[in-house]
């Protein structure tokens, strides 16, 4: 009797999309392992719309997802420092911070709720204007920007800009009528909504980033409680794999980003320690602020993810 | 059961609900939950209220009660019979005048509201009786209300688009800019044919009657431009950097609020109320649809259904042309049974992968699915803009109202036909305006 | 029973009036924001989902009225093809999927909207709204649209409402 897993994710699939691949990558390995599992997954929010992911993995409606932990911030708040300016620097970093405190609250948050992690992932991101370069947070002011998370958005504001939101979609309309005139996302994101057509400063990751996302592969604990040992053995093995494979692929992205960009002949540049410190203050008192005062435990996750080196 | 075994016992169920006479949105939402709970369990109850609620949570649906309010607010005021009127002064001289008066006045109309039965009400209200005191005949005037009516999902703004951008992920911009061209060339085909028609049967020669002096013709113009100053409003706001398509739709609403309290002196609270009830009754219905169109979607794709069948589709070995054949007459059959807001929703998440594998362009074919939809308005036994006639003109009996609306549909699939070969009258304006389309 | 049937279309009518309003509201919200954005050159950061909020209430809430106008559309092929006794029929039928349906939606939502409630849920933009008052619109209007369902069938079995509004004439 084979067990049938469902996998949702949001990213277009069978494309060569990095997040599809890393759940395509664990249903090909599970079958491989011939355990009597098999991972059935709907890309494209074909199943499930992004943000209903979590409640469903929760009552074992849904068995695996890939997506933003932040989407979840509006039932767990904790949530919200893993798409928090400035955080984490680089992908080493984020690897550090993978098995450090912040991250053990994290995902016991995550485990109390019913869900575990089969992979983790760390996303960089970028953030870019059609009227300038933006490095320091005086360059924002003025700007319309749209913004990736509620966190992100607080800070951009903090610096004099003005906020709008929108769905992702409508992002490459809105900069080429100046509805917005910045943005930040993924560097996937940038790369595939082909922003480097509107934009014309970017500033990349770089050392010194302000911009990573969280984007685990998850799984419902009573779907994962329901596999015999082999089946378990099989879908760690599987996921361990998957997060190898994704960590070299999201430098990769970073880099891909940087070569069409500058291809496009739109400028790139990068934080560099200074820059970023003076941003750090900004979500100091804007991001950082709102989520210690207002969310249980927030001051302690906030110093517990800056401490780590 | 295999899930393609699944998809044809539900196929047949649904249509049985569906014809029990119950509302379509609940129909569809009693099949849905039924499949779920038999096919997958009863635990997957637990996800009926979450997928309603963010089914519709979704800010791109907001343009819909907009878009529709747009067309109550103008529909209730004299503007649609001044609209035509100041047509019918111009063209007066031309055989069938006020038909083909009817037909521009609802081109424009069509230009601001995204939905049809509101196009076909607004014109056909006074043009419907107009039509047949001045002695035209009935099938003719009916039937040219009822196709004129569908122009309101083809021209832009469009709830059909909007819906269809949703579910595919297409630009909803480019989509409206596709429509634009087509709309035009439709609207000139209906045109053509009320003409012929009623130059062969030599009817409607006003000008034996009436003549209407250069300043009879040049007072009229007023009366129109306030629709042009909002239209252009509406499309400065869209493509001017002002605001996304919803929030232009929010504009274009109030603007048109607007007109009807201002210049129409609709500011009693019951002339009020007729303009919410309108809006309320026509969105919530559509809305509710939507809501359960997507909780069928989920049920569909769930048990693997989705899937399978577009991997049955993709794996015939038909050529692509073939294939474009029957997909427009699923889409035709479809459409007699069903409103457009559930046939796209549901079936777009299947169709896109097939089309865009195939070599389609996905806005092109946006607005191919939407001039289907357009038949299907017209088609018993659920046909939108039919209600709309049938309560306007209650003892002009359904077959009279095909008879006549016959000729226009054809004119429809001769505009689909066109747009097969000659793609680029769809994807032109878009193209040019945008920059050549994103394809995912 | 009439005094019901009478009441639950009062309610009906009530919360019509309610997601007219809301939709209304809606639009004022919609130009504020393209006024905030485009000439203040301000932040717009509530009015995004406090619009799309205003309109699954109206679209929930609204629901019973719509019911009550027999504006939810229907196929009615079958329904004129019969003659008028087994119309009646097939009316009853209809009704009692539709109410079986709603029923479910209202039970389910309950439970959903409780959950939220008891687990403090907000919405996950930086506008953190409850998230149980929008979703109190599901079991609100839904519940409605069963009462509505119920004095339907009343008005059918009393011969007050003609199955499907269709005269015993009327047929395809
Ligand atoms: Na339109
Ligand atoms: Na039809």
């Amino acid at each position: 009797q084979t067990v049938t897993l469902k996998a949702s994710h949001q990213f277009p699939g069978g494309k060569g999309d990095v997040r599809d691949e890393m759940v395509q990558l664990i249903a090909r390995e599970v079958a491989a392992a011939n355990v009597g599992l098999e991972v059935r997954v709907f890309p494209g929010a074909s199943l499930f719309k992004p943000k209903d992911q979590w409640n469903a993995m929760v009552k074992g409606q849904l068995d695996i997802a890939a997506f933003p932990l932040d989407y979840a911030n509006g039932q767990h708040p904790q949530f919200s420092a893993t798409l928090m300016p400035g955080l984490v620097k680089n992908h080493d970093h984020a690897k550090r911070l993978n098995n450090s405190p912040f991250m053990a609250d994290i995902k016991k948050i995550i485990n109390d709720a019913g869900v575990v992690v089969l992979a983790d992932a760390w996303l960089a991101g970028a953030f870019g204007s059609k009227k300038g370069c933006l490095v320091n947070p005086e360059d924002l002011k003025g700007a319309k920007i749209r913004s990736a998370g509620p966190a992100f958005e607080e800070m951009w504001a903090g610096a004099g800009a003005s906020i709008a939101s929108m769905p992702s979609n409508e992002v490459y309309t809105a900069l080429q009528t100046g509805a917005i005139d910045a943005t930040d996302t993924s560097s996937g994101s940038f790369t595939s909504f082909r922003l480097y057509e509107q934009i014309k400063c970017l500033t990349a990751p770089g050392d010194n980033a302000l911009w990573f996302m969280y984007e685990p592969v998850l799984m419902s604990k009573k779907s994962f409680d329901a596999l015999n040992d082999k089946q378990k053995q099989a879908l760690m093995a599987a996921a361990k794999k998957s997060e190898d494979y994704f960590f070299q692929e999201a430098k990769k992205l970073d880099s891909e980003m940087e070569t069409v960009f500058k291809k496009a002949n739109v400028q790139v540049t990068s934080l560099n320690g200074e820059q970023l410190a003076k941003w750090r203050a900004v979500a100091q008192r804007t991001a950082y602020k709102t989520f210690s005062d207002s969310v249980p435990g927030g001051k302690a996750l906030i110093d517990k993810a800056l401490n780590v080196q | 059961m295999s899930p393609l075994e699944m998809g044809v016992v539900i196929a047949l169920v649904t249509t049985l609900l569906l014809f029990s006479g119950a509302p379509v949105a609940f129909a569809m939402g009693a099949a849905a939950v039924g499949f779920l709970v038999i096919f997958d369990g009863p635990r997957m109850l637990g996800v009926v209220a979450e997928n309603m609620l963010s089914g519709l949570d979704d800010f791109t649906l907001v343009s819909i009660p907009m878009f529709v309010l747009m067309g109550a607010a103008v529909a209730s005021s004299r503007a649609g019979s001044d609209l035509y009127e100041a047509l019918e002064r111009w063209l007066y001289k031309v055989p069938g005048s006020l038909v083909i008066s009817n037909l521009g006045a609802a081109a424009m109309f069509a230009a601001l509201t995204g939905s049809s039965p509101a196009t076909c009400a607004a014109i056909g209200k006074m043009g419907i009786p107009e039509m047949r005191r001045r002695g035209y005949p009935a099938d003719l005037a009916t039937g040219a209300i009822a196709a004129g009516g569908t122009l309101g999902i083809l021209i832009p703004p469009s709830i059909t688009f909007i819906l269809y951008g949703i579910a595919t992920g297409s630009s909803i911009g480019r989509l409206f800019l596709a429509g634009v061209i087509p709309g035009l060339m439709l609207t000139g085909l209906f045109m053509m044919w009320a003409l012929f028609v009623c130059w062969r049967k030599g009817i409607g020669f006003d000008a034996r009657h009436r003549i209407y002096s250069w300043r009879e013709k040049f007072e009229s113009l007023p009366k129109i431009l306030p629709f042009l100053v909002i239209i252009a409003g509406v499309i400065y706001a869209l493509y001017g950097g002002i605001a996304t398509p919803s929030e232009a739709a929010g504009v274009g609403a109030a603007l048109c609020l607007v007109l009807a309290v201002t210049i129409y002196r609709m500011w009693n609270p019951k002339d009020l109320w007729h303009i919410l009830k309108d809006t309320t009754r026509e969105s919530v219905m559509i809305m509710m649809i939507i809501a359960t169109s997507i909780l069928f979607g989920y049920m569909l794709s769930n048990l693997f259904v989705t899937q399978s069948l577009a991997n049955w589709i993709a794996g015939l070995a038909v050529g692509k042309w073939v294939l474009m054949l029957w997909i427009n007459i699923f889409l035709l059959v479809a459409g007699c049974f069903l409103p457009p807001a559930a046939i796209i929703l549901m079936t777009a998440p299947i169709l896109y992968p097939i089309i865009t594998q195939a070599g389609f362009d996905p806005i092109w074919f946006g607005v191919i699915v939407t001039i289907n939809m357009e038949l299907g308005l017209i088609t018993p036994p659920v046909g939108l803009n039919l209600y709309v006639i049938n309560g306007i003109a209650p003892d002009v009996r359904l077959p009279t109202i095909l008879k006549g609306a016959l000729p226009f549909m054809l004119c429809m699939v001769v505009q689909i036909l066109l747009l097969c070969v000659f793609p680029e009258i769809a994807t032109w304006l878009p193209d040019t305006l945008m920059g050549k389309s994103v394809v995912k | 029973m009439d005094a019901f049937a009478r009441g639950v279309a009062a309610l009906s009518r009530f919360f019509g009036v309610v997601a007219a309003l809301m939709i209304v509201l809606s639009v004022l919200v919609v130009c504020q924001m393209v006024f905030v954005r485009a000439v203040l050159g301000q932040s717009t950061v509530w009015q995004t989902p406090f619009v799309t909020y205003l309109l699954v209430g109206a679209t929930f809430l609204g629901s019973p009225y719509v019911l009550l106008l027999k504006g939810h559309v229907n196929v009615d092929l079958l329904p004129l093809y019969l003659p008028h006794p087994a119309r009646k029929v097939l009316a009853f039928l209809a009704a009692a999927l539709s109410l079986a349906f709603c029923l479910l939606l209202f039970i389910k939502g309950v439970e959903f909207w409780h959950e939220a409630y008891a687990k403090h849920w907000t919405s996950s933009s930086v506008w953190r709204i409850p998230l149980w008052i929008p979703y109190l619109s599901l079991p609100l209007g839904m519940g409605l649209v069963c009462l509505q369902y119920l004095a339907d069938i009343y008005n059918l079995a009393t011969g007050k409402d003609l199955p499907f509004g269709l005269k015993a004439e009327d047929t395809l």
